[in-house]
């Protein structure tokens, strides 16, 4: 350990350097004192004996120098002494160092912040053992659209858990909020419904009790009823780390589950993003779900999402190629309808593994695409930032070429040189980066709560975007190549220069320059494209954006606020139930601030839909409607035209025969040019007469054209729902609504679960989520890059100018007019604007396509907003030119030759 | 004069500083240089400076240890002497340096 020793002495050394070397001076004047003393005894003189004494000793500079470099490190010395002369350089133009800095930050905090959610999102594994042996498993061929189906319905996948070949184990679950019971009522906890294998799969190990098997994965739970396993978070909140949890029961939605287990907080199931509190058995589904039962419904429900583990030596294609052979076996046995065994003997249904080391997470569905434009749109924001800084410090190092060729001059090898700029820029960089990997965490926290919690709807999302070693690694390597970019590219230029030529030329380089001046030009022009490519895409995401918000949906979405009332568990049924629906509807009503107030079964942007097959005859041609349960006023509470025909009452009751209203489009299928109000339609037998027609109103996704729809009042449900939206036109604060509207369900119904309030101005934020969350930092990017690329033109340009100050002061001794000076150094940046916007414009036409799939009702090549893009650039080119154009033709030729 | 001296083997300074440090205690960097040409008869041509960076050496290696103090003549000087580590050190240099003077004895005598 000598060597760990003798560094740290040096390094300690190198902090003490002045009171070392005043201690080596005393030294060393001992050391001749003495000899000299010595002398003299011998019978010398006392000028001899000095001379003798300094000739013995050697040379008194070079033993210092000597016990110097033993002393300290020299090559440290030196890096120290080049970061306190970068750190001076940089403190004596605050201005260029301001804005190095901020450029930096931005460019790095940005990607950093994206990058650190794509992590979350998309990259980051599941924190289970050998997460590399899972695998996510969904369907090709299941859904009508192509799409790949990753919700599995419960009999194929029981089917499925009992044949497993390629697997170790598959596991089903479901993530959902759990009503449970707590001291004071029913509250929602996030919980995920798991099959047998699941903790098998994941290899989860409980800090407590034991996990979830097959054994308590049965039709009515184990031997004891239904078990449950809790995180430790839970624990922590509900029981306070009791250790006798163990046996306890929860009642989640009226049911008992036994505790039988707690796991480590480690532990967050299949779905990183929706981490659960309760576990419990798949076949619980019914009695959670109440009154709902996706296992009865069998091949019409989808909604398990499976990830099973891989035998260890077992590869995901040969894993593929048992699961297509088993494809149809597994359909056979679980009885599926006919119509997906004809497809699946057509090959066209057939089950697919995919690797599954992330989790699976619907979220990631929603968000890869827009995260990989963004992150596109980053890298490209980074680029330019450190082009343009790179730009900047070449200016600045040509403007110190005569001090760097002077040094040369007296014997400085490029090296050190190199070595002095080089920790020039790193310092740039190291402080650029610092600030933006601080910033980063509150950008990427406002961009999940911005975009991502929202559109994960009534599950609460955790994403946890906090520095791992995948981002520490990624902001390690974006620091360093920035360094070499910006510092290294203006270090070798601004040293590779011949020597005599420096200083012999002088300040006059003017005319052997402008040859040499091409690196910097395309770096500017670079940059040029790079900011109107990013102004053209943001201006094309914001055109696509307004023109979704513009859209028609049929209906007046502002100020109509939905409130989602849950009677599962109230034991009221039929007419009471419908009675109760009607008071709460009177009641909201006369709240203050309600302009109408109505119930529906579903909400226009709810992402829910219900549909019916219609004909106009008895048992003719059928066609399919979808449909909804409303109640009297909907209409007009959502504004959607009335075409014809009356509205339902109240007293259209199941006595007074069935009746229907239609939207246009229903209409123009069933009675094409004929008058609908008073035929009648049929569902199977069952006639039911059109009283209404009303316009199209978007349904379920705002995404979707209207389709054909049919409304049912839910005066004539014989079998009324007890979950209903109440929905209401409202005036002012919707908290206040959101507070009363709650108020009177909890006085109307003590036990009932707290009504939770959407508005529809909130839907449709929702669903454009992530068109928003592109457009939005589309726009702040460019935006970024047109400062950028501003303050970068302004730069380069202003420092030439300053350089050419003596021959701009001869030209206009010789009689050249200001304007001509003005021209003469406006050009030079025009020039390379220009260049750099067909470059710009090329590449948007070029990648236009890959945009288009973005974009709604604006194409990627749309002239307007190219033209306007090229506009804005040139705008803002031209600000940044004319300024040091127009100081370089104030120059006085008496001051400027003067200066020689 | 200078004819037959031999300058200094790196390495081989070090093992007379801590040798003339075993035999004389503590003593300043001027009295050490003087007894290291006297030992030797003054045959080595030691630039008396040069033995400053190796007293530094031995000092960061923990060998020896400094201390201010006041010569003969009331000179105020640094004094040199040996640390613990530098006594067990000085037997396992020793042993080095025989090792090598022996090998290469072996070849000055060897029959051609």
């Amino acid at each position: 350990m000598d060597w760990v020793r003798i560094f740290l002495t040096r390094c300690a050394a190198i902090f003490r350097r002045k009171k070392l070397d005043a201690e080596l001076d005393e030294e060393l004047r001992a050391h001749i004192d003495l000899a000299i003393a010595e002398n003299i005894e011998r019978g010398l003189s006392a000028e001899e004996a000095r001379t003798t004494a300094l000739r013995d000793f050697g040379g008194i500079t070079q033993t210092r120098e000597a016990y110097r470099i033993q002393r300290g490190l020299p090559w440290l010395e030196q890096i120290v002494r080049d970061v306190r002369f970068a750190a001076r350089q940089l403190r004596k133009s605050p201005g260029f160092t301001l804005t190095a800095i901020l450029t930096l930050t931005l460019g790095l905090g940005a990607n950093i912040a994206i990058f650190s959610l794509l992590n979350a999102l998309l990259l980051r594994p599941l924190p289970v053992p050998h997460a590399d042996q899972l695998a996510v498993l969904y369907i090709n061929g299941a859904s009508a659209d192509g799409q790949p189906n990753y919700s599995f319905n419960a009999p194929l996948f029981r089917a499925l858990e009992k044949h497993h070949d390629a697997f170790q184990s598959v596991a089903g679950f479901e993530v959902d909020r759990f009503q449970v019971r707590g001291s004071s009522g029913y509250m929602p906890v996030s919980g995920s419904l798991v099959s047998g294998q699941f903790f098998e799969t994941l290899q989860g190990r409980p800090l407590l009790g034991r996990a979830l098997t097959p054994a308590d994965d049965q039709p009515h739970g184990g031997s004891t009823g239904f078990a449950a396993v809790i995180t430790e978070g839970l624990w922590q909140s509900w029981f306070h780390r009791d250790p006798h949890v163990l046996g306890r029961t929860l009642i989640i939605a009226g049911a008992p589950f036994t505790v039988v287990g707690v796991m480590p907080k480690s532990f967050i199931g299949a779905d990183p993003i929706h981490p659960a509190a309760i576990y419990v058995p798949l076949w619980a589904e019914p009695v959670v779900n109440a009154p709902y039962n996706n296992i009865a419904n069998g091949y019409s429900s989808w909604w398990i999402s499976v990830i099973a583990r891989r035998n260890p030596g077992v590869s995901l294609e040969w894993a593929n190629a048992s699961l297509q052979a088993t494809t149809r076996s597994l359909l056979d046995e679980s009885q599926a309808p006919p119509r997906w065994i004809k497809e699946a003997q057509a090959h066209r249904f057939v089950l697919v593994a995919e690797p599954g080391s992330k989790g699976f997470t619907y979220l990631r569905m929603t968000f890869a695409k827009p995260l990989y434009v963004v992150s596109a749109l980053c890298a490209a924001m980074l680029l330019l930032a450190c082009l343009n800084l790179a730009s900047l410090l070449m200016a600045r190092a040509a403007a110190r070429e005569r001090e760097l060729a002077t040094r040369l001059a007296m014997g400085a090898t490029r090296r050190r040189l190199v070595q002095q700029l080089l920790v020039e820029g790193l310092l740039i960089a190291l402080i650029g980066t610092a600030a933006g990997a601080l910033a980063a965490p509150v950008v990427s926290r406002a961009l999940v709560s911005a975009f991502v919690a929202q559109s994960s709807g009534y599950m609460a999302a955790v994403v946890d975007t906090s520095l791992d070693t995948r981002v520490l690694l990624f902001v390690a390597s974006a620091a360093i190549a920035s360094t070499l970019l910006i510092g290294l590219v203006p270090a070798l230029r601004a040293t590779s220069r011949n020597l005599n030529e420096q200083i012999k030329s002088g300040v006059q380089t003017v005319f052997t320059r402008q040859h040499r001046r091409w690196l910097p030009r395309l770096l500017m022009s670079v940059q040029v494209a790079l900011a109107l490519i990013l102004v053209i895409g943001a201006g094309l995401l914001a055109t696509s954006l307004t023109r979704l918000y513009g859209k028609d949906l049929g209906l007046d979405a502002k100020s109509v606020a939905d409130i989602s009332l849950d009677l599962a568990q109230q034991h009221i049924k039929g007419d009471a139930l419908l009675r109760w629906y009607r008071a709460y509807d009177e009641a909201v009503l006369h709240q203050p601030g309600v302009h109408a107030a109505s119930l529906a079964f579903l909400t226009p942007l709810g992402n829910r839909a219900w549909s019916d097959a219609f004909s106009a005859a008895p048992n003719g041609a059928k066609y399919e409607l979808y449909t909804n349960e409303i109640s009297p006023d909907y209409f007009a509470t959502l504004r959607i035209p009335f075409l014809a025909g009356r509205d339902f009452a109240w007293n259209d009751t199941a006595a007074t025969g069935n009746k229907i209203v239609l939207n246009r489009t229903a209409v123009r299928i069933f009675f094409p040019g004929a008058n609908a109000i008073g035929q009648t339609m049929y569902d199977g037998k069952t006639p039911y007469q059109v009283i209404g027609v009303v316009g199209d109103a978007v349904y379920a996704s705002i995404h979707r054209a209207p389709p054909a729809q049919v409304y049912f009042p839910i005066t004539q449900d014989s079998d009324l729902s007890p979950y209903i939206f109440a929905v209401i036109r409202y005036q002012g604060s919707p908290t206040a609504l959101a507070d009363a509207a709650r108020h009177l369900a909890v006085k109307m119904l003590p036990e009932i679960p707290a009504p939770v309030m959407t508005t529809m101005s909130g839907d449709i934020d929702n669903w454009l989520g992530s068109e928003r969350m592109m457009a939005m930092l589309a726009v702040f990017f460019a935006a970024c890059a047109l400062l950028v690329t501003a303050i970068g033109l302004y730069g380069t340009l202003a420092y030439t100018t300053a350089r050419r100050t003596s021959e701009i002061g001869i030209r206009i001794a010789l009689g050249a007019q200001r304007r001509q000076v003005v021209v003469m150094v406006f050009r030079e940046n025009a020039w390379v604007a220009l260049c750099g916007s067909l470059l710009g414009l090329a590449i948007a036409l070029f990648a236009a396509r890959a945009l288009a799939s973005f974009l709604y009702g604006v194409s990627a090549r749309d002239p307007w907003v190219l033209i306007s893009s090229v506009a804005v650039l040139a705008l803002i080119a031209s600000a940044a030119s004319l300024i040091p154009a127009i100081r370089a033709a104030r120059i006085e030729p008496i001051t400027a030759l003067r200066a020689e | 004069m200078g004819e037959n001296k031999s300058d200094v083997l790196q390495g081989t300074l070090d093992l007379m500083v801590l040798k003339t440090l075993e035999s004389m205690g503590a003593l300043h960097g001027y009295g050490i240089a003087r007894r290291i040409e006297q030992v030797s008869g003054n045959t080595l041509s030691l630039n008396q400076g040069t033995i400053y960076p190796a007293l530094l050496r031995l000092e960061q290696r923990g060998w020896i240890k400094a201390e201010w103090g006041l010569s003969e003549t009331n000179r105020r000087a640094k004094f040199y002497s040996l640390s613990r580590t530098g006594r067990r050190q000085i037997e396992r240099e020793t042993e080095n340096w025989e090792r090598v003077a022996a090998t290469i004895a072996r070849f000055l005598i060897s029959p051609r």
